[in-house]
């Protein structure tokens, strides 16, 4: 007998032969279908932190792929599951792309274990970006502590290779000890640009330690702010970016010109698992990047 | 075997039964359609089960069954020595399992009723992590399968394993059953960890709580959820203290 | 829309043309509850008698069919240090016959989060455009409160809906799939009488209705409530076993989980519908949660229901089955947690 219903095959819809680009949310695409990449480098940062460089293995894939400082991707490790990294390198690399990965559950675990060579998948990018346009002809405080270096990192790039877009930039970071500071070799060429301040405090310092001691809004005590042309992005857990921004609101700082990164644990990065909802908002639509006014109106953001 | 440019560890494993049926040993055995890759995968260098090899030095132990006897304390705390991981295999070894039960009688007492004129030497029964430190448990009666051949992938790579930390109602849910207290009957479901896929409320019988119990488990409003449907104390203690996973309930 | 009516023995043959080349999934009574009330399921059937028309309402939703609680969504080939990745939507065509309106609205709701503005889902719409819906009008059932959230008639969704007259249905017919089901059937043009009567069975069905609330200010009182301390009663009660969002026909909330074979040749990516009540939904890398407390999590399921899903498409989540009621074993039910709430903003 005849079919009653034909079957539908969305595969065979047009917009599902795109080119797959997650810039174009609208369109409907293999939302699960990941870009192969390959591990170019690994660079061991601390005990607990590696950079892994990876590079999309498509040619066309890699040159289509762009991403802005404060966007996320999902990495993929066949078999092993999905997580939630942010981007930590420049927006020009494209598919070269730097994903600094702490040891902590199931993938990252796995994932220190890998060497070059090896394959992973990518998707993305997620989420909403650091407004790099909106803060040009300002000064800029790009803060962090811990591992919010490594989305601070895009915003950092990003503003040296824009350099004369911004007025004066300062970088400060903040760790518990030395020996957690992230990619230390790299201060030394940020601090000899033009006009860029950086400054590094530990909490606990060991004897070689020469610099500065104790919490990260110390360093906002010396630093000339003027609260009308200065923006803030701020990387960090909730409770650090909570008193620095706290300290940059009382410098007169608004709280709309801060911006913070939430980290949460999503599941997909498209507004559909719901596991990274904070009150009634997707972190992975409507952040991770967020101005510190809105977070302040958000529930159980921090 | 490499596995995303991993090579995997080569772990030796040895199996070893204590107080117990040796259930869950069998299931090891069992499933017949991935037992030549699990045992292609590690080195079994002493698992009465399924071969006849002693050769001595292991890594990984896994060890079924309760301890219930001087001898059998003796015997753990030696694999302990020779082991890198010690694992718990099931809910006797978990958390005493069934054998649990006659520490709630009088030891001689019980020694005669099993025995009659010839008792044995026996000890209250107690969990293998009541006697020797544990490194990973995997509870269950039996245990799973699926669940320990990738537990011993995440050995292998050595990369830790989360149990899921749901009770059992949300896969019986995800399976359509009806749930059992809709038909009159006490079910641990709401309080037991999940992960085992609901087969015994699929089957029409309530959970004994054989996985112990799930993360926050909400004990105190699941006894007056059953007091609510006219089960008593004495079946709801029973119950809570069949397996041992919730001993501090029972 | 197009209206027909349609003598009960030619929906049956409808049903049965439809048997004879697709799988059908229609209302079928499993059992009986302790209090002797028939239990039912959506489940696959082999013929129209199996199908229950005249159903209160089902234990479960119809969900899975459409968002199953399991789903493969790759699978990988591994080969030497190398794997590649495979994806397959459903593209088989199935039928569920029977479907309340409530269960259409939840249809509807889905199609918004999940098929359109961002990153549309294409193993959701595959299920979606690959099955053929028939809905039936029926009495209000026991607790439901879909006529409160304005979800107790549907007028698109379905390709087909029927309301009883009698001896025969009055049909809505809802898509051009819908009208080429019928043809060849001897549906008829509506008649004054069919309008009459099919406006007589709609009054009754409303007059019906014995559960109400005020979903109204809910957005803004979940709001103000942040800290009441309903929370801590009802979320003292919370089992947190994730039966209320299973049962829900709007949860869509899920977690992904992999897997490989044991002979490292091949693995999957699965996603499970999960539950915002359980325990490690909101625990981030590194262990942190950011919900350890059963009242913060019931809060949020609430939340998401009627102030998120709110602020993103106008309309609350819920669609007032109360299925979620039903199956707490603990008792926590919305008309109850809603009014208490309600209570709490007056005194």
């Amino acid at each position: 007998m005849k079919q009653l219903f034909y079957p539908f095959d969305i595969s065979l819809e047009s917009e599902m032969k795109e080119p797959l680009d997650f810039n174009r949310r609208s369109r409907t695409k293999d939302v699960d279908r990941v870009f192969r990449a390959e591990i170019t480098n690994v660079i061991r940062l601390t005990e607990m932190e590696k950079l892994f460089q990876v590079r999309i293995m498509d040619d066309a894939e890699r040159q289509r792929f762009t991403f802005l400082p404060g966007q996320f991707l999902m990495l993929e490790l066949p078999g092993y599951g999905e997580i939630p990294i942010s981007i930590s390198s420049a927006p020009t690399n494209k598919g070269f792309l730097e994903l600094c990965i702490r040891r902590a559950g199931t993938v990252t675990g796995a994932l220190h274990k890998a060497r070059r060579g090896a394959r992973v998948g990518l998707r993305g990018p997620f989420g909403t970006h650091f407004p790099m346009e909106k803060m040009k002809g300002n000064n800029v405080l790009l803060i962090a502590g811990g591992l919010g270096l490594a989305p601070l990192r895009a915003p950092i790039f990003h503003v040296i290779q824009n350099r004369s877009d911004y007025r004066n930039v300062h970088i400060f970071y903040g760790t518990g000890s030395p020996e957690q500071l992230l990619f230390d070799y790299q201060y030394d060429e940020w601090r000899r640009i033009d006009d860029i301040e950086m400054e590094v405090i530990v909490e606990r310092p060991d004897p070689n330690w020469k610099g500065p001691v104790g919490l990260i809004t110390k360093l906002l005590d010396h630093v000339e702010i003027n609260p009308r042309e200065t923006y803030a992005i701020v990387c960090g857990p909730p409770i650090m970016f909570k008193f620095v921004c706290a300290r940059l609101s009382d410098l007169g700082v608004p709280m709309q010109r801060m911006f913070v990164s939430l980290e949460r644990r999503m599941h997909c990065g498209m507004g559909k698992c719901c596991r990274c909802n904070v009150g009634s908002t997707f972190t992975c639509m409507d952040g991770p990047v967020f101005d510190y006014w809105s977070v302040m109106n958000l529930k159980e953001a921090i | 075997m490499k596995y995303l440019g991993i090579e995997p560890k080569r772990l030796r494993f040895a199996v070893f039964e204590f107080t117990g049926c040796e259930g869950c040993e069998l299931q090891l055995a069992n499933k017949e359609e991935t037992l030549l890759a699990f045992l292609g995968a590690v080195d079994v260098v002493e698992f009465r089960e399924v071969s006849s090899a002693r050769n001595g030095a292991y890594d990984v132990a896994l060890v079924d069954g309760a301890i219930s006897r001087t001898d059998e304390v003796e015997r753990l705390r030696e694999i302990r020595a020779r082991a890198k991981v010690l694992v718990a295999l099931g809910s006797c070894a978990c958390f005493g399992g069934v054998n649990r039960m006659k520490n709630a009688c009088d030891l001689d007492q019980a020694n005669r009723e099993v025995y009659g004129d010839h008792p044995k030497e026996t000890l209250p029964t107690r969990a293998i992590h009541e006697v020797v430190p544990v490194d990973l448990k995997i509870p269950g009666c039996p245990v799973s399968k699926a669940e320990v051949e990738r537990i011993v992938q995440h050995l292998l790579f050595e990369v830790p394993y989360q149990f899921p930390v749901y009770p059992v109602c949300l896969e019986c849910k995800q399976h359509f059953t009806v749930c059992l207290f809709d038909k009159g009957q006490l079910c641990l479901g709401p309080i037991t960890r999940g992960g085992c896929d609901a087969p015994c409320p699929a089957g029409g019988l309530g959970c004994w709580g054989c996985r112990g119990k799930a993360a926050d488990a909400n004990i105190d409003e699941f006894r007056s959820i059953a007091r609510e449907r006219a089960h008593g104390e004495r079946e709801i203690a029973e119950r809570l203290g069949f397996f041992g996973g919730f001993e501090e309930h029972s | 829309m197009l209206f027909r009516t349609l003598a009960k023995p030619d929906f049956k043959a409808l049903v049965e043309r439809i048997l004879a080349s697709t799988e059908v999934i229609g209302p079928k009574r499993v059992g009986t509850d302790r209090h002797g009330r028939p239990i039912h399921h959506y489940l696959p059937v082999e013929s129209f008698d199996e199908i229950d028309l005249d159903y209160e309402t089902t234990e479960f939703s119809a969900k899975t069919y459409f968002l199953p609680y399991k789903e493969n969504l790759c699978s990988y080939r591994f080969q030497d240090d190398d794997w590649r990745q495979e994806i397959r939507y459903r593209i088989q065509p199935r039928a569920i016959i029977g479907l309340h309106a409530c269960d259409i609205h939840a249809l509807i709701k889905l199609d918004k989060a999940l098929a359109r503005d961002f990153f549309p889902s294409p193993y959701y719409i595959s299920r979606r455009k690959n099955t053929f819906v028939v809905g039936i009008d029926h009495d209000p059932c026991e607790g439901g409160f879909c006529r409160s959230l304005g979800t107790d008639t549907a007028t698109h969704g379905f390709d087909l809906f029927l309301t009883d007259l009698g001896e025969r249905y009055f049909v809505a017919i809802g898509s051009d799939r819908g009208f080429r089901a019928l043809s060849g059937l001897p549906a008829a043009e509506i008649t004054e009488q069919d309008t009459e009567d099919y406006l007589r069975v709609r009054k009754r069905i409303a007059a019906g209705f014995k559960t109400e609330i005020n979903v109204q200010n809910l957005p803004n009182l979940l709001d103000i409530e942040f800290e009441s301390p309903v929370w801590e009663k009802w979320g003292g009660k919370c089992l947190s076993c994730g039966s209320c969002a299973m049962v829900c026909p709007t949860c869509y909330c899920y977690g992904v989980s992999e897997r490989v074979s044991m002979d490292f040749a091949s693995g999957a990516k699965t996603k499970q519908l999960y539950s915002c009540n359980l325990i490690d939904f909101a625990v981030v890398a590194g262990g942190h949660n950011f919900r350890p407390n059963r009242q913060t999590r019931l809060k949020y399921r609430y939340y998401h229901q009627h102030r998120g899903f709110m602020e993103a498409y106008d309309e609350p989540k819920c669609v007032g089955c109360n299925r979620c009621g039903r199956t707490c074993l603990a008792g926590i039910n919305p008309v109850e947690v809603i009014r208490d709430l309600q209570a709490e903003d007056e005194t």
